[in-house]
């Protein structure tokens, strides 16, 4: 079988100097003075940019440490502390950074003025600042408690949970503003949410292209791609490069190209990818296969992927608060049952998918924990096959890359069966 | 109405008064050590939390048909997400969330006080009962004098008079059974040990235990067998089933969420570090001579707050054991050198 390499869109190179950007406006920010706060996915990000917070997202750090084949030392260094082997290896790769100071090349990570975290995805990322804000001699903390919506959650009862959220979000802005002196200027707020939006607006045109066959991009595009969705929500530069890498896709799609040479294959992969391999998805190209959509990636274009509520740019400047605070109820990545079977099916019809990936990633459990039951819904309901693969987001020791490999290759078989059929 | 209404939870903070006030009995759903897993394992990834899987294993089962309806009360990322599987999968015609807060201040009060009232509501609404609040202000009255007994016989563990075990067979009776029953089989047993004299093995070595869900008996049994007595405990078979009281004062479902949001700290809560100053407390007005941390396989919450135990009762000078174990009972005797060798540390 020969080895095909999919292209990469040109503008997605781009992202370096995008996210050094980001990196730069840190440091800048404790050159100058300027608060700063940690904060996990799924919190408002928008609303520090909004009160001249710098943002520092310690599992995009933790990612780049895995990217430069440093997470393992990491990992092993924070196990070495007492940390267990089968927590979250996000959080064992920062607490290893952190305890030796590494710069931001490594994944390094500096005390903040604050810290922003909230249980949307896990309470893993609550523990985590805990830890780390004792470590640091006591940074303040803020939580976000974002009640747990489960398959028969009612609609009633979303709508106090959305009042708890938004209560808790007027409580942060009070937070922020005792620790850093800077009052929330609603205007600004708006102007950001804007920014947001139009963010959001463009990586859902870039997802819309890849329903087209061949799809124009691949996963070399948006599993780096989706940083400056989670880092810098409001400004205005990533907006630009997220324009650059749609105009590109979309002259693929008028002249008929595919990412890969011959697309035979489209694949959805559930879950974060290994970012200490991410050529390993390259294998899949050896076989024609492409995966056409990640609900990962997809999940942070946030206003487009609420399955209760519709997000308007007019309802969301009206109130970004109470906007924000909806939106943090819901989250693609880990919805509940019945709303991600729904949502796969969906997304496996519009999208023309082939069979699904799915990452039973061992520091992930809210995400891997239903993967049983929703692979036999998949199949038993809609006739989707889905292959689930063990593995880590961040510590190479626990992805076993021949046995993935074999359960690969037989489930392309098994694809290449169901289209003759 | 007669049957159970039964709680899955990983701490101990579903309010039995509701259920009580609805005609039902509460009973606390537990784990069997001496079972397999083997339906679970279809549903459930294996690097999952052991206890609850434990657990989802029986319902998968089949649940005591005197079962009427389940509340799963918010624990840890594990039992949350399981939520949604027991609705896929077991066969009960009642299954609630409770979403008690994982913060404990006022905007968390306001909030647990809705999804008290909404639990309320839709037990009303299943099962066509109206549960008023007067029912409520009676079964904080039992539940409270129920606390009382409890925390009294607790000081019998103290002075080395009542095991560690048979206490906590007390507890689990206490989370299972008609409250009734219940009063008058702690009234007696307190009765019982008015006259006791202490254990004359004087070698027993005084521990505090602190983890994860600890539901087998068999295990402080094995403890006894190794030279340890417990005296103090924070665990939800134990001492976080009765420390405090309801306030009867109050509006009584005010009053319930007040209590729950005020009990000592435990790990699924944030910030989950606060649950040393409890530790603290206990260690030392129980004059203990170590703290033995045990915590379920994969259960996340222990996992995350066990280097900063460590680290605090080092600098108390107090020793303590942090042991993850599988759930079964061959573990106890697999890891006996583990006990052994804390006996040891203890002994010093």
């Amino acid at each position: 079988m020969s080895a095909k390499k999919s292209k990469m869109l040109k503008a997605t190179l781009g992202l370096k100097n995008e996210m050094g950007r980001h990196y730069l406006a840190i440091e800048q920010a404790f050159r100058d003075g300027t608060p700063t706060a940690w904060a996990t996915s799924g919190t408002p990000v928008e609303l520090l940019y909004a009160m001249d917070v710098q943002p520092m997202l310690p599992e995009n750090s933790a990612t780049i440490s895995a990217a430069q084949k440093y997470s393992q030392n990491f990992i092993e260094l924070a196990e070495q502390e007492g940390f267990s082997y089968d927590i979250c290896s996000y959080f064992k790769t920062n607490v290893g950074a952190v305890m030796e100071d590494v710069d931001v090349f490594k994944g390094g990570i500096r005390k903040p003025t604050f810290m922003l975290s909230s249980d949307v995805i896990c309470d893993t990322h609550v523990h985590w600042f805990q830890v780390q804000a004792e470590r640091f001699g006591g940074v303040p903390h803020y939580t976000i408690d974002v009640p747990h919506v489960v398959s028969n959650t009612t609609k009633r009862q979303r709508e106090y949970y959305k009042k708890y959220v938004e209560e808790q979000t007027w409580e942060l802005l009070e937070f922020i503003k005792e620790h850093t002196g800077h009052d929330i200027d609603l205007e600004k707020a708006k102007k950001v949410a804007a920014n947001s939006y139009e963010l959001s607006v463009i990586w859902k045109d870039i997802y819309e292209l890849r329903k087209t066959v061949p799809c124009p991009i691949s996963t070399k595009d948006t599993f780096g791609g989706l940083f400056p969705l989670f880092t810098m929500p409001g400004l205005r530069s990533p907006i630009r490069l997220y324009k650059k890498m749609y105009k590109e896709a979309k002259e693929r799609v008028d002249a008929g190209q595919g990412a890969l040479e011959k697309e035979e294959f489209r694949l959805m992969f559930e879950g974060i990818p290994f970012w200490y391999n991410l050529k390993y998805f390259a294998m899949l190209e050896r076989f024609n296969a492409i995966i056409v959509y990640e609900p990962y990636t997809y999940a942070f274009s946030k206003f487009f992927s609420n399955p209760f509520e519709t997000i308007t740019k007019e309802r969301l400047l009206k109130d970004p608060i109470e906007c924000m605070s909806t939106l943090m109820l819901s989250f693609w990545y880990t919805f509940d049952l019945e709303t991600r079977v729904r949502w796969f099916k969906e997304t496996v019809r519009e999208w023309k998918i082939d069979g699904v990936l799915m990452h039973n990633n061992v520091s992930c459990r809210p995400n891997n924990c239903a993967f049983y039951d929703l692979k036999r819904r998949l199949s038993d309901e809609a006739d989707i096959p889905c292959l689930i693969i063990d593995g880590d987001q961040n510590d190479p020791r626990k992805l076993n890359v021949e046995q993935t490999n074999n359960r690969i290759e037989s489930f392309i078989e098994v694809l290449r069966k169901n289209k003759k059929r | 109405m007669v049957g159970k209404i039964a709680y899955f939870d990983p701490d101990v903070v579903t309010p039995e008064e509701i259920i009580m006030a609805a005609g039902f009995t509460p009973f606390r759903l537990l784990g069997d050590p001496t079972i397999e897993h083997n339906i679970v394992n279809e549903h459930v990834p294996p690097t999952h939390c052991v206890w609850a899987k434990n657990v989802f294993e029986q319902a998968l089962m089949g649940l005591d048909p005197e079962i009427k309806g389940v509340i799963t009360s918010h624990g840890c990322d594990c039992t949350n997400r399981e939520f949604d599987l027991w609705l896929e999968n077991v066969d009960v015609n009642f299954l609630f969330y409770l979403n008690v807060p994982l913060k404990r201040d006022k905007l968390a009060l306001k909030f647990f006080l809705s999804d008290l009232k909404e639990l309320i509501s839709q037990l009303e609404e299943k099962f066509k009962v109206k549960i008023e609040e007067q029912k409520i202000r009676e079964h904080i009255k039992i539940m409270n004098a129920i606390r009382k007994l409890l925390k009294e016989l607790s000081e019998y563990r103290n002075k080395m008079v009542l095991k560690g075990s048979e206490f906590h067979e007390l507890v689990k009776m206490a989370q299972m059974s008609n409250k009734q029953q219940v009063l008058d089989t702690l009234k007696s047993k307190l009765d019982d040990l008015k006259n006791k004299p202490p254990f004359s093995d004087n070698s027993l070595k005084r521990i505090l235990l602190t983890g994860s869900v600890i539901d087998d008996t068999e295990f402080l049994r094995f403890l006894e067998q190794k030279g340890f007595q417990v005296v103090a405990d924070d665990l939800c078979i134990g001492s976080r089933y009765f420390w405090n009281v309801v306030d009867e004062s109050m509006d009584p479902i005010k009053a319930l969420a007040e209590y729950h949001l005020t009990k000592p700290t435990y790990s699924t809560k944030m910030p989950s570090y606060e649950r040393y100053n409890f530790l603290k407390e206990l260690a030392e007005n129980y004059k203990v001579q170590g703290v033995l941390n045990i915590a379920q396989k994969f259960c996340e919450p222990m996992l995350y707050d066990h280097p900063f135990l460590n680290k605090k009762f080092k600098a108390l000078e107090i020793p303590y054991t942090f042991i993850e174990m599988l759930y079964n009972r061959e573990q106890y005797q697999q890891l006996s050198t583990r006990f052994e060798a804390f006996a040891e540390i203890v002994q010093r």
